[in-house]
């Protein structure tokens, strides 16, 4: 069953544009101009159930854009979004029952609280019940070790400690997808390499599908087995990383997108 | 299919229970900073002390009234206006959201089971809930040392004082909440705050209404003056059971229709969002 399925996506930006200078700022009081954005432009993809997809491009590529369509925070300008069977753009609460969302470079825990209490309150906000709540705490704290620092503030964790209690927090209601926006930013190697374990630990044992945008080429290799690269709100390649590595043998991964990327340039 | 099931029902058993969960962090969050929370109690004891001066200047004679008021009265009015003004800190809602909309943070929030306006006035709520008594008790210390005990006062009338009071900071938020989802479509909604802000301060919370021009009278009991500063405190320094109901219906009918424009227009808002980097 697929899990998340686009077609012909699009979304279009308008942005204000000023001449420079005091003279500009005046002119654009009178005659404001705007320009034309093509975020995401007819873009269509599927995702199978408990697929762990890379969805990676340059800066400005449409990659956050296109999550944020899916997760019905942004509405599409045209085309049509079903994660889960469910249109996010209709029904965005519903889907966010069903959907956790961590992203990298954002806090969604509160600071001031521990980890123990943040979990809490997402279990509250996800509508699970005490028990529940407090079953699904105990057991992802296990298996993400949070042990030694579930009672300490979040404003004093270490990065890494934080980004292992954001994705707790995400999956504290058992998300059928989870879309995960540069996860192992700022993090060390050892820290990367756990964050991914637990990842694929989450997929394997509980048929999580995963939708993952990052810079990292380690996260794309280790975890995902499809790659999907856009540029220019467009998708210019969708394949197996299996397949790309074995079609360009004699090049690394992170040389084979980079190649991608300047070739899209060039074009 | 059973995990889908089973959350919408749970979804439709407890709707609420978030809300109080986010109320209660906020509060939680709010007992940690009570210190900071009493450094506000000096501009509230300085704003005070120089009306209390004006007052003492105007009222010459023993029992005199200006616009209906003694100087009891007048002087405990405006603690009381003043008390909601600092207690509540809506200026906080206002910030928050448009913060959210300007900034694209709004999009992070956006994504969880709960509704954006009323997240933001669970946590508002929670914020006043230790603010406001704290300013209650500073309130009722100056004025009893300084001005005395407020006549006709009754304990009995106390609830329905609370519940006046407590529902114009709710009106409050959401209208200053409304003002600053436009926010959706202009870049900066501070101004119209400003205005709102001003309006409430001069008309309803320094001086009664009755200190103005008997012609504007009854157009500042249309606005939202009488429901937010000026019927809670009016209430408290003069209370009568006919007043208390009339005070009432009117911050029903203002909430009831202040709400619905705010869900309006959330609604039509969100689908104008852009979102920074994405």
């Amino acid at each position: 069953m697929q899990a998340i399925k686009v077609e012909d996506l699009s979304k279009t930006f308008r942005i204000k544009r000023k001449e420079k200078g005091m003279r500009g700022s005046v002119k654009a009081i009178f005659h404001p101009q705007t320009e034309e954005i093509h975020a995401v432009n007819g873009v269509s993809f599927a995702v199978e159930e408990g697929e762990m997809l890379a969805f990676i491009g340059p800066n400005g590529a449409g990659k956050s854009t296109t999550i944020k369509m899916l997760t019905g925070i942004l509405y599409p300008d045209g085309g049509r979004v079903e994660v889960l069977g469910i249109d996010p753009t209709k029904k965005r609460r519903q889907l966010a029952y069903r959907i956790g969302t961590v992203f990298g470079q954002k806090e969604q825990l509160w600071t001031h609280l521990t980890p123990y209490d943040n979990f809490r309150f997402f279990g509250a906000i996800y509508d699970l019940s005490e028990r529940e709540t407090e079953a699904r705490i105990a057991e992802l704290a296990e298996r993400f070790e949070l042990g030694g620092f579930i009672d300490t503030p979040v404003r004093n964790l270490s990065l890494g400690q934080r980004i292992r209690c954001e994705i707790v927090a995400s999956l504290i209601h058992r998300p059928m997808v989870l879309f995960l926006d540069e996860p192992t930013i700022g993090l060390d190697p050892v820290v990367k390499e756990n964050i991914r374990e637990l990842i694929r630990q989450m997929n394997r044992e509980e048929h999580t599908t995963i939708f993952l945008t990052s810079h990292d080429v380690g996260d794309i290799e280790k975890l995902c087995r499809r790659i999907i690269i856009v540029n220019d709100g467009q998708i210019v390649l969708d394949d197996s990383v299996e397949h790309l590595k074995s079609h360009y043998s004699e090049h690394s991964l992170e040389d084979i997108i980079v190649e991608i990327y300047k070739s899209q340039e060039e074009n | 299919m059973n995990r889908l099931a089973k959350q919408d029902g749970i979804v439709r058993c407890m709707p609420w229970r978030k809300y109080a969960v986010i109320y209660r962090s906020v509060l939680l969050e709010n007992l940690q900073y009570a210190a900071n929370i009493a450094v506000g109690f000096f501009s509230y004891a300085v704003f005070i002390y120089t009306f209390i001066m004006l007052w003492n200047y105007m009222y010459r004679t023993p029992g005199e009234l200006i616009a209906g008021y003694t100087k009891e009265q007048m002087i405990w009015y405006v603690m009381m206006t003043e008390m909601i003004w600092f207690g509540s800190s809506a200026a906080s809602v206002a910030r928050e959201v448009s913060t959210d909309i300007r900034g694209g943070n709004i999009a992070y929030l956006m994504n969880k089971p709960y509704h954006y306006t009323l997240y933001v006035m669970a946590k508002y709520t929670g914020g006043w809930s230790i603010r406001l008594p704290m300013y209650a008790v500073l309130a009722v210390v100056i004025g009893t040392v300084l001005v005395g005990p407020l006549p006709r006062f009754s304990l009995a009338a106390v609830p329905a004082m609370v519940l006046c009071v407590v529902l114009g900071l709710t009106i409050n938020a959401v209208l200053k909440m409304c003002i600053s989802l436009f926010s959706f479509w202009i870049e900066d909604a501070t101004p119209f705050q400003w205005l709102y802000d001003k309006l409430l301060l001069i008309v309803g919370t320094m001086f009664p209404v009755e200190i103005f021009p008997k012609t504007l009278q009854p157009l500042f009991k249309l606005t939202p003056i009488y429901t937010v500063c000026y019927g809670p405190a009016k209430l408290i320094v003069d209370f009568s059971p006919e007043k208390c109901v009339e005070i009432l219906a009117v911050q029903a009918v203002y909430l009831l229709a202040g709400c619905g424009l705010m869900f309006l227009i959330y609604g039509r808002g969100v689908k104008k969002l852009y979102v920074n980097g994405g």
